[in-house]
């Protein structure tokens, strides 16, 4: 086991996969010689060469385009979007040609490529660089989502996505970059479409995704010492495919939900959550589900603000002791 | 504002105040469940008029009052003063939409001992109000989805007996859980019990007075025919399938007896009656009860009105919707009223014969029992030489009528659906020879089953 921070397990992820597989290249604005503006894809160039490491000219809509003729061609391209806020220019290549390539020509043709992304808040970088953009993606048919919370899932869920015959968007969380967490030595390959159960309790179950999730699992903790309230902590990791058994087992474990969300309240990837549950445990709950999410509004800069705006460790104690009763 | 008794049905009188959901100082909101009335076996939630506070109850549970009487009476925000009972007692207003909070507190805790103030201040806050009301109106009761499945699962048929350790006292999923294990726990977990103590329903309770009274009031005489179903049989199977088809669902024995009693009642009036003092009321319009199982936890009568001028066709739609509405517990206080005469029909478990128990007031009750194929001698016309042939159409006579006119007869055995119809009646409203005709009467128009005009 070795240390890492997770924005190295990014570039530790890529380099394995690059490593494995000659097909396996990159692209994006500043991923080469400047190692990625959040220095995810750092070595990389100088390790793999420019054939495999290219930088783009700033055009999102270039670089999905690019990475889907890649896919097509044969190649299983890694395309990075700065800023997962700038899906929105790229939504008619992701959604209508790169989701639906597989469907349309019926099956003849799939497209194995990644789409990385640095999303969510924390950075004060404002209403349209620090967007939760995962339920976006979540409600296109055709894609797999995928926004890890740890290094070791990093690498992980990366080498997956890599290896998956269809595209995957991964989320990768600016918040997050700097954390450090062991992940295994060697090739490290994890699955897509599996959550972990990070801590079981017997009283609420928290589940959480990518930077809600160190935040659950601090609350978790309060809750035991200042509330003696057991909850459990289940880090979704993928919502699409999603796992709905180990979640509805640990809703059922405990009778009661809380999902703790980044993205903004409607139609967050919690609602979805609440509406499974709902439907498949109602006579298991002891009590109404409750989301914990960034209220419906833009970001703001201001730190203060865009603290309060997202769920914080205090906001999901209080939530869950005004509540769990 | 008066709470008064209302109008339940078109026939309903009077009814019984079964249970107040509010006591007296209890808030109360608009159109939340005030009392419960019972009329006969139908059990209904009144509403409270307006919201309010209820500071008076006039009739306590159990008394039965007539339509119209004053029940209760609610004090109406910005109507009156409140006061509550008790010792120590203060007038507290609640006119004003926002009232002194230091004030109100204080004197509601004085008045209610559902107010604890906290022993270290003294002092009531604004959160233990509405904690303290929602205790007073039964939210403790509110329970969520997996408690009341345990509940039902563990048949727990009390859930306030279960301490309650959630927000506002509520119980939640582990309260019930530890009720289990100690309730498993006070049984000591050894031999199973020798019995069981089931209390009865409220309409077993009904049921059983209403039997007892019956019984001590008339003395029951039970008579029985054997009919031969033969006609209704064929009409059944000629005209059954487009009957299910139509209606969706089967035609049964059952409205070709309650047609065949419609049409003996004008010859034999006095079945159609009830004794009042020295008199019998005959009635003229046939009310017509028929007994309905509801999934064994319990009987009730509904009442097919003006039964005497329905088709065999009408008669079965009306049941079946009765019966319908019934086992839904969807039936009105109406629907229960006026019965003249009643049938029971035990016939889909393939009694022999029931001793039916007369619904009061009426005289007679009448008891459809199963339908068998059995062997039955008839008598036939010997036609030349031919002894053996196939079945005359129409020519049929039952093993017990008379002979068919005219000429030789002989006596063949043949299979055919028999079943028994046993009526009981009340030996003071009329003498057995009565009772006797009228059987036969009912028995020949079903074995003629001149019906095919009614059946579309």
């Amino acid at each position: 086991m070795a240390e890492l921070t997770y924005r190295e397990a990014v570039a530790a992820g890529i380099a394995q996969e690059m490593a494995r597989d000659d097909r396996v290249v990159m692209l994006g604005e500043d991923i080469a010689d400047a190692g990625g503006v959040f220095k995810t894809t750092v070595g990389l160039l100088e390790r793999f060469g420019p054939r495999r490491v290219r930088d783009t000219p700033i055009s999102e809509q270039a670089i999905v385009g690019a990475a889907m003729g890649a896919a097509m061609t044969g190649l299983i391209p890694i395309a990075e979007i700065m800023f997962s806020d700038f899906f929105a220019v790229c939504w008619d290549m992701i959604a209508n040609e790169i989701a639906k390539a597989r469907y349309m020509t019926a099956g003849q043709m799939a497209l194995p490529l990644v789409i990385r992304t640095a999303n969510g808040a924390g950075s004060r970088f404002g209403a349209q660089h620090s967007q939760s953009v995962e339920n976006w993606a979540m409600a296109i048919p055709g894609l797999k989502v995928v926004a890890p919370a740890t290094p070791a899932d990093v690498k992980g869920l990366m080498a997956a996505a890599v290896r998956d015959p269809d595209p995957v968007i991964f989320f990768e969380h600016k918040g997050l970059f700097a954390t450090k967490g062991e992940v295994p030595d060697g090739e490290h390959v994890d699955r897509l479409g599996t959550a972990r159960v990070l801590r079981q309790g017997s009283d609420v179950t928290l589940v959480a995704l990518a930077a809600m999730v160190p935040r659950a699992l601090d609350a978790a903790e309060r809750l035991d010492r200042e509330h003696r309230i057991s909850a459990t902590v289940v880090d979704v990791r993928s919502l699409v495919p999603l796992d709905t058994q180990t979640i509805l087992a640990e809703v059922t474990r405990t009778g009661r939900m809380y999902t703790v969300e980044e993205n903004p309240r409607l139609c967050g990837w919690g609602a979805e959550l609440v509406s499974i549950v709902a439907e498949e445990r109602f006579y298991d709950l002891d009590g109404p589900i409750i989301r914990i999410t960034t209220p419906h509004v833009p970001l703001p800069a201001a730190d203060a603000l865009e603290d309060h705006a997202v769920p914080t460790v205090a906001r999901i104690v209080d939530t869950v002791v005004r509540t769990a009763g | 504002m008066d709470v008064v008794m209302p109008q339940l049905g078109e026939t309903v009188r009077e009814g019984t105040i079964s249970a107040w959901r509010k006591q007296v100082g209890d808030p109360v909101g608009p159109d939340e469940p005030l009392f419960e009335v019972e009329t006969d076996k139908v059990t209904v939630d009144v509403p409270a008029p307006a919201a309010g506070v209820l500071v008076e109850i006039l009739v306590p549970v159990g008394e039965r009052v007539e339509v119209g009487t004053r029940l209760a009476v609610i004090r109406v925000p910005g109507e009156a003063m409140f006061a509550m009972r008790g010792p120590g007692a203060r007038v507290v207003t609640l006119s004003s939409a926002r009232p002194t909070v230091p004030a109100m507190p204080v004197a509601i805790a004085e008045a209610s001992p559902a107010l604890d103030p906290p022993r270290t201040t003294g002092r009531i806050t604004m959160p233990a109000i509405p904690t303290a009301i929602a205790r007073a109106v039964g939210a403790e009761l509110r329970l969520s989805p997996v408690v009341k499945r345990l509940i039902a699962e563990h048949h727990i048929d009390d859930p306030s007996v279960i301490p309650g350790t959630g927000a506002e006292g509520r119980i939640t999923r582990d309260d019930v859980l530890a009720y289990v294990e100690s309730r498993g726990a006070a049984s000591g977990g050894g031999e199973p019990p020798a019995e069981s103590l089931v209390p009865m329903s409220r309409i077993r309770q009904l049921t059983a007075e209403h039997m007892v009274r019956s019984l001590a009031t008339s003395p029951h005489v039970l008579q029985a025919v054997e009919v031969d179903f033969h006609a209704v049989e064929r009409l059944r199977g000629a005209a059954g399938e487009a009957f299910r088809a139509r209606e969706g669902f089967s035609l049964s024995y059952l409205p070709f007896v309650a047609r065949a009693v419609c049409q003996a009642i004008p010859e034999f009036p006095h079945v159609n009656a009830s004794v009042r003092g020295d008199a019998l009321v005959v009635h003229h319009r046939v009310h017509l009860g028929i007994a309905v199982d509801l999934d064994r936890q319990g009987l009730v009568v509904p009442v097919v009105k003006g039964a005497a001028g329905k088709t065999v066709r009408a008669l079965a739609v009306e049941i079946h919707r009765l019966a319908d509405r019934a086992r839904r517990g969807q039936l009105a206080p109406d629907d229960l009223t006026e019965g003249t005469y009643t049938i029971s029909n035990s016939g889909p478990f393939g009694t022999l014969i029931t001793a039916p128990i007369i619904h009061q007031p009426q005289v007679a009750i009448l008891s459809t029992d199963g339908v068998r194929k059995r062997p039955v001698v008839i008598e036939r016309p010997a036609a030349d030489g031919s002894a053996g042939g196939e079945t005359s159409a129409g020519g049929e006579t039952s093993a017990g009528g008379e002979t068919s006119a005219g000429g030789e007869t002989i006596d063949a055995i043949e299979i055919r659906p028999v079943g028994v119809l046993a009526q009981c009646f009340d030996h003071r409203a009329f003498d057995g020879a009565y009772s006797a005709a009228f059987l036969r009467r009912v028995r020949e128009i079903l074995e003629q089953a001149n019906f095919e005009a009614e059946l579309t």
